[in-house]
């Protein structure tokens, strides 16, 4: 537990706090509504959370150039309405989005079902600013939707868990909403079925709008699509999904919002880890497979198209085996099985980020050149970073 | 001027056919398609595999040398002149298409293979590779890489790093390091989105991974045809306000529509002010409502014609208007500059303005073709480099648009990097504290400073020679 919170008023005030703790040789973690602390390892020092929910204004929408700049601590909540007021949105749909901010939403780079056609934080944030190492405020990326001068300091920050800075502006290229978005949800025999027909799905020649299954270890699993577009192509779209679909039993679902908020928010709040790995797309039926088969009891969800799959365990004693047993065969692979959030429990007896891969010398170089006194969040990223 | 016996180390190496050291040989390396500056190599290397690539760097550090990495020389900020760095390593040998996985939609491609190549590797599978520079025929992945290039298509599609999963870098120390991979996502900093568009200052990408896109089931392609800039700026507007992301939206001025015209007889009015190229692509469903409502806004803003494609041949015409619309305006000067700048969509009309006032001011010809979804103008500065005036002014004029550019809200480069051509704007943009903490981040890479140096960032720009008057670089 931090012993202090801070709530800074504007970036000035970031700064004069950083400046600050590092004077002082005090730990960081910065934050926002809270909703997403539980992600990352345990923290070697946390003295105060710096939290960012008094920046909380949309600066500034330009619709007409489809593009928005946002204060770290507004909430999407607030953010989404203000976008759809000019038919327009940020399509990306994470996990907790009531107590999500614009700062979260980057700092743990968080996405759900749009990502299939939608792409993920990184393909959509076109500037930030970031109060780093020093009190310095650092700008990186711009306000255009293209742009390559200089390198490309937003993405380092996306997923970076708060360890290379506090973000306190950011700018997205925004999209306009799809005049209509329906959702089928298809019944499958298992597992392997589910992604066998994802695959189907995935080959075909108007891919759907976003692509989930769900489920549970031994309960029903769903292959749930997004069709949206004009009338005529969610029609036909339609169409192709029931084709698809053969004789598995589908529902529709109208509000197609409704469902993507079930399935991002698959684990309910009550669950000791999520795990969630990453693997190629074809290759997510096997670790279904693997998980339902493991014999403890978990629910889980996955990104068709994007080959994420999420497993949420409520019994905090089985996770840590059910890792060991994994992780191999889904490293060798070339993927990752991290323990996205967990109790402190769990982050006690497994480290919840897996092997570092190659290139974990040239990351705590950027570690050491963004923040060179160890400020933010120190022990929270991957390879103890 | 290295010794013979790095030559010979070199040639242990790369083999006797992999290194260019003859000064009359060299001249072909002197600059890329930014040909307003030039300084040849002492030597240049082809390594054919990255393990080449490796040792070649491995050696180059032992003698502290520095290097410029080049591809096939198509990039258009200088970003390859060999500036304070002997040795130039180009990848243009390492051409092997690795893998293909139709099913996860991934490539792995070595450095020097063609942008061009990948497309027509797995155009039978109905996939391709999105980015897609006018150079596509002839530049390679890691150039692109290096330059995050862009083209027509990113307006839906984005740019060069939205489609690269994994790039294996040499160090300048000559130590390989993969980073990223064929799966999406993996714990860590995101550092293949760091390395692209780092143009060579990391050291050398020796291969990607690359992301396969879906060939749309179908598409349309609209020309339109305004009697200004301003209303087809209208029109691009209007489109993107009725909720339509076309697959490309690009824009011709009239000095630009007159050369492509003169060049390739394609029927376009040669007293039109501007002319938007539109194309929606996507499901076949509900294409010819999309086609239908952008051909009602352009009417709607005033155009004088709206032509459709009918085929697949129609198409093709209608893009290699735009496509070799360099190529065209090469017939009406021995030389030309093109620029590279952004901004906020919205305010093209204004920039063109500006562009018109430069060109007045300077007493030049500048054309605008330009990518106008994504508010990326490239103005194209008409000039002969034997009049050493008319060349400075080129300069100026070069300077002023990007200056402009920032005013209006954007950035002095969309797709083409800042090279050396605008190592001395990039300030425009950046802050110390933001410039501090680019260079922070070179250093983790290349402490040294020896993989492309004096390039971005602005220094004591070491003295580039002006040469004898040659041929337009092609492009």
């Amino acid at each position: 537990m931090p012993a202090w919170v801070v709530r800074p008023s504007d970036a000035a005030e970031v700064q004069a706090c950083v400046a600050r703790a590092e004077r002082d040789g005090l730990v960081l973690v910065p934050a926002g509504l809270g909703a997403h602390l539980d992600m990352g390892g345990p923290p070697a020092r946390v003295d105060a959370l710096l939290c960012l929910d008094r920046l909380a204004r949309v600066v500034d929408h330009q619709a007409a150039d489809m593009t928005v700049t946002v204060e770290a601590g507004c909430r999407l909540a607030v953010l989404n309405p203000t976008l759809a007021a000019r038919g327009q949105w940020l399509p990306l749909d994470p996990p907790r989005v009531a107590r999500t901010t614009v700062g979260g939403l980057v700092a743990a780079n968080l996405s759900g079902p749009l990502r299939a056609t939608q792409g993920t934080v990184r393909d959509l944030l076109l500037g930030i600013r970031v109060v780093g190492g020093g009190g310095a405020l650092v700008s990186g990326g711009g306000r255009v939707v293209k742009n390559v001068a200089g390198y490309d300091l937003p993405k380092l920050h996306v997923g970076a868990l708060g360890t290379l800075g506090a973000i306190v502006e950011a700018t997205f290229k925004v999209r306009p909403r799809p005049a209509r978005e329906e959702a089928l949800v298809i019944a499958c025999r298992d597992a392997a079925d589910a992604a066998e027909l994802a695959s189907s799905f995935l080959d075909a020649d108007a891919p759907p709008f976003w692509i989930e299954i769900d489920g549970t270890d031994d309960g029903p699993v769903a292959v749930s699509v997004g069709l949206a577009g004009i009338e005529d192509e969610v029609l036909h779209a339609r169409e192709i999904a029931r084709r698809i679909a053969a004789r598995r039993a589908l529902r529709a679902v109208d509000d197609a919002a409704v469902r993507r908020a079930e399935l991002v928010d698959f684990g309910g709040g009550s669950f000791a880890a999520v795990l969630r790995a990453a693997v190629l797309p074809r290759e997510i039926g096997d670790v279904l497979v693997a998980l339902t088969k493991a014999g403890i009891p978990l629910r889980f969800e996955a990104h068709a198209a994007s080959g994420v799959v999420r497993a949420a365990i409520r019994d905090a004693a089985a996770v840590a085996p059910l890792v060991r047993s994994l992780r191999p065969d889904i490293e060798a692979r070339g993927g990752s099985l991290v323990v996205e959030r967990a109790v402190p429990a769990v982050k006690q007896e497994v480290d919840v980020w897996g092997g570092p891969g190659p290139a974990l010398a040239l990351m705590r170089g950027v570690k050491a050149a963004l923040d060179p006194a160890g400020v933010f969040a120190v022990g929270r990223f991957v390879g103890g970073i | 001027m290295p010794s013979s016996g790095l030559v010979a180390r070199l040639r242990a190496i790369v083999g006797t056919d992999g290194v260019v050291d003859r000064p009359e040989a060299l001249l072909v390396y002197e600059c890329d398609g930014y040909t307003l500056e030039r300084a040849a190599p002492d030597v240049v290397v082809l390594p054919r595999s990255p393990a080449e690539v490796s040792a070649v760097l491995r050696l180059l550090a032992s003698e502290r040398i520095a290097f410029v990495p080049r591809g096939a020389g198509t990039g258009l900020s200088g970003g390859t002149l060999p500036v304070g760095a002997p040795v130039m390593v180009c990848t243009s040998r390492m051409q092997k298409i690795e893998s293909i996985d139709v099913a996860n939609r991934r490539v792995v491609a070595e450095a020097g293979v063609v942008n061009q190549w990948i497309t027509n590797a797995v155009r039978a599978e109905r996939l391709h590779y999105a980015p897609d520079p006018s150079s596509q025929p002839a530049c390679t992945i890691g150039g692109n890489v290096a330059e995050n290039s862009g083209g027509p298509h990113t307006l839906k599609y984005g740019v060069t790093t939205n489609h690269v999963l994994g790039v294996e870098l040499a160090l300048p120390t000559g130590e390989l390091v993969m980073l990223g991979g064929a799966v999406e996502e993996r714990p860590g900093y995101d550092l293949v989105g760091l390395v692209v568009g780092s143009e060579g200052t990391f050291g050398i990408v020796t291969r990607a991974v690359l992301r396969l896109v879906r060939t749309p089931e179908a598409c349309r392609t609209l020309l339109a045809v305004f009697d200004s800039v301003d209303a087809a700026s209208e029109a691009v507007s209007g489109i993107i306000a009725a909720g339509i992301v076309p697959a490309a939206l690009e824009m011709m001025d009239r000095l630009i529509v007159a050369a492509v015209e003169q060049a390739y007889h394609a029927g376009l009015p040669t007293d039109a002010g501007a002319v938007l190229l539109v194309e929606v692509d996507g499901p076949a469903a509900g294409l010819d409502v999309h086609a239908a409502a952008v051909r009602r806004v352009c009417t709607a803003h005033g155009a004088r014609e709206v032509r459709t494609a009918r085929d697949e041949a129609e198409r093709a015409a209608l893009w290699k208007c735009r496509k070799r619309a360099f190529g065209a305006v090469g017939r009406l000067a021995p030389n030309y500059c093109t620029q590279d700048g952004v901004v906020p969509r919205t305010r093209v009309p204004e920039i063109v303005k500006r562009i018109a006032a430069a060109a007045e001011r300077h007493r030049l010809r500048i054309g605008n073709v330009f990518h106008a979804g994504d508010g990326n103008i490239h103005p194209i500065i008409l000039f002969d480099e034997r009049d050493r005036d008319e060349t400075s002014r080129v300069l100026a004029a070069g300077r002023e648009i990007l200056e402009a550019c920032v005013e209006l809200g954007g950035s002095i480069t969309g797709e083409h990097g800042i090279g050396v051509e605008k190592m001395a704007q990039l300030p425009l943009l950046f802050g110390p504290d933001d410039l501090r903490a680019m260079m922070a981040l070179r250093a983790v890479f290349d402490p040294e400073r020896r993989a492309n140096p004096h390039k971005i960032f602005p220094d004591a720009k070491v003295c580039v020679e002006a040469r004898a008057p040659r041929r337009q670089a092609p492009l």
